[in-house]
Parts: C-alpha cells; structure tokens; sequence
C-alpha cells in the first residue's frame, strides 16, 4: 500500500504536465516497458514498473481488476479524485429519479384508464362530448326561429332482416330547441316472429352531437309478430347550442339513418353508454 | 361500422335515447292520431313548428296507454302548449 502511493507520488513529480491522461501513459508504459524490463531484476519487477506507470486504465494483470474497484476515476490527482466521485454519485442519483420518473409515467398511463372511466361515472358524463342532457333542458330551452334546419330520414335494413322498414316522411323542418316527431314504419311480411334491434347514425357528423333523442325505438330488441306492421316513433330535439357553434353555420341538412338489424340469440348488440 | 381503414377518423358514437325505447303500438292504439299527425305534416309541408298540438297529443294518446312513461308536457317540451291552452280557452 505504501509502495502504491510512493510510486504514485514519484509519477506525479515526473510527468507532472501530463499525469492527467490516462491513456498517454498506458501508450507511454507500454513504450517504456522493454526499457524497464533489464532495470528491474525478474518480472516481478517489471510489472511492477508498469504498474507504476500506468496505473489508472490498465486492466492488464488479472490481479488489478479483482482489486481494483469497477469504476475507476479518470482523474489520479486526489483533489479532483474526491470531486469526481461526488459527480458520479450525484449522476446516479440523477439517473434513479428520472428512471423513476419514467417508468412512473408509464405506469400512470396505464391508470389513467380505469381512474378515467370512476370520474365519468361520478360525474355523470358517461363518455359524451357535451355534458348530460337532462329533462331541465329541455323544459327551458327555447327554440330559436330563425334557424330552420331540415332533417331527413333514412331507413336501412341488414340483408338477413326481410322486414320492410322505411320513414313515414321524407323531411321534417324543425328549429334547434324544439321537440319534434317523426315515424318511421315496419312490416313484417314473413310467416314468423322476427326480432329486430336497430342502431342510428346522423350525418354530419359534427351535428351529430347536438341531435338528442328523448325517445326512439333503437337499441332494444322490437318484435314484430307475422304479418304485423307497426309505426316506430322517433321523439327527438336538436340542441339550442346548435345556433352557437361556429362549426355549424353552413349545416342545414341533418340526415337521421336508422339502420334494422336481426337479434339473434346470443348475439348482443353493444349498447352505448358506459357499462 | 365502416370496413376502410380510417383509424385516424372519428366514429360516430351512437347515444341511447333520454327516457329510452317506445314499447311497439301492436294493437295500432294510437294510430287515429299518428295519421291526424301526418297529414297536419303533408298540409303543412313538413313543417314541425306547426303540427305540435298533433305531436302533443299523440304522446298522450300513448302515455294513457301505457305506451309510454307518464311524463310532464313541460319536460317534453310542450311548455308552450300547455300555458296556451287555457289561454285559447279563455278567448273562445
């Protein structure tokens, strides 16, 4: 131990303007080694002089490295030493809190999912874009006259559904804020009872947010008897707000497409809303 | 339901209905006054502003029914028909 530090402080006075660079003297140790090698009797002594040399970066001899630590300081002067290691272990710490960090993020993203659907369900928004509808609004909405919207009606029927199903009327003019009706009609014109279950959609799509059904007859399953023909009501309003949305300015068709599909057993159509 | 594949797009997210799905009208019960409705519509052409007296009282005809779940006019938006009624009594 005390040879080490001699031959340390020898190696600082004779290469002092170049005792930083470790790898100039693993390239000068490795020169200067043949020379050494006749000073030095045996090769204990040898190694020894390379030792000295090249201390810091020199994993050569299988001794050093089980002695040495795992990281060595590129610095060998005792000054800087002490604060390099102060930076390494500072760094460390640095890297545990943004890994941390990290993979906390990750982990936060994968809890937003259920955290967000417990809000939506407290809050009552159920997954819509726009807050909940409730009956309040509507009995305090007033319609505003001058925005006549038309809305036309189509009607669908999946290929396997032989009912005959189509709008009673072709368009409706209605204004935003009031309640409208509408019909639509269904026969059923084969021999046996044939359940159906229908889904909507409205176009455009952006108005779509504003149409609000109080209430229809989709998503739950109708059954028409044989040769029965009913009238399928559709109670609906479109939201005041409609005439506020800048968006909606030049909207002034709103088609409504219901579209009839057979429920089969087993088969369940996905009901919206939050479930 | 489109089979392109625009997953970029927004989809339409159908909404259930408020006060959710008629019962089907199997015996025609209320049918006397869908038809007084329509026509109303076809004389009016199509014009909803003014067949709301025929809307109002097709919803009645089902809510006595039971075709319906009894609901206050005021919160299906007849707020305006039901202040107008006495009214229009009143001046007959």
């Amino acid at each position: 131990m005390g040879g080490h530090w001699l031959a340390r402080w020898r190696h600082i006075v004779l290469c002092g303007w170049r005792w930083s660079q470790a790898g100039f003297l693993t390239r000068a140790g490795e020169r200067v080694e043949p020379f050494l090698r006749p000073w030095w009797s045996g090769t204990g002594g040898a190694e020894r002089g390379l030792r000295r040399l090249g201390t810091s970066g020199r994993p050569s001899l299988s001794r050093d490295l089980t002695l040495q630590p795992p990281r060595r300081p590129k610095s060998t002067n005792p000054f800087t030493r002490a604060q390099e290691e102060n930076w390494r272990r500072r760094n460390k710490t640095v890297l545990t809190y943004v890994a941390a960090a990290a993979v906390g993020m990750l982990g936060a993203s994968y809890a937003a999912v259920p955290l967000y659907r417990l809000y939506c369900q407290t809050t009552g928004l159920g997954g819509s874009a726009v807050a909940g509808h409730t009956s309040d609004q509507i009995e305090s909405m007033v319609p505003i006259k001058d925005r006549i919207i038309k809305v036309t009606f189509n009607a669908d029927v999946h290929a396997s559904l032989q009912w005959n199903f189509r709008p009673q009327q072709t368009e409706v003019y209605v204004v935003p804020g009031e309640t409208a009706l509408a019909f639509y009609k269904a026969k059923n014109p084969t021999d046996k009872p044939v359940i159906g279950i229908s889904t909507y959609n409205v176009v455009p799509f952006e108005a779509g947010q504003y149409f609000n059904k109080i209430q229809c007859f989709c998503f739950e399953e109708q059954r028409l008897n044989p040769q029965e023909e009913v009238d399928m009501p559709v109670f609906f309003y479109i939201d005041p707000e409609f005439a506020e949305d800048p968006r909606m300015v030049n909207v002034d068709l709103i088609t409504l497409s219901y579209t009839f599909f057979e429920a089969k057993e087993g088969h369940k159509l996905p009901v919206p809303g939050y479930n | 339901m489109s089979t392109a594949m625009n997953f970029g797009t927004k989809s339409f997210q159908p909404r259930p209905p408020d006060k959710g799905s008629f019962p089907l009208d199997h015996f025609g019960e209320c049918k006397s006054f869908k038809e007084k409705f329509m026509k109303c519509l076809r004389d009016n052409n199509f014009e909803n502003a003014l067949c709301r007296n025929e809307s109002k009282e097709y919803l009645e005809c089902r809510m006595e029914r039971q075709l319906m779940a009894q609901e206050p006019l005021e919160k299906l938006g007849f707020r305006d028909l039901i202040d107008g009624k006495p009214e229009a009594k009143d001046k007959c």
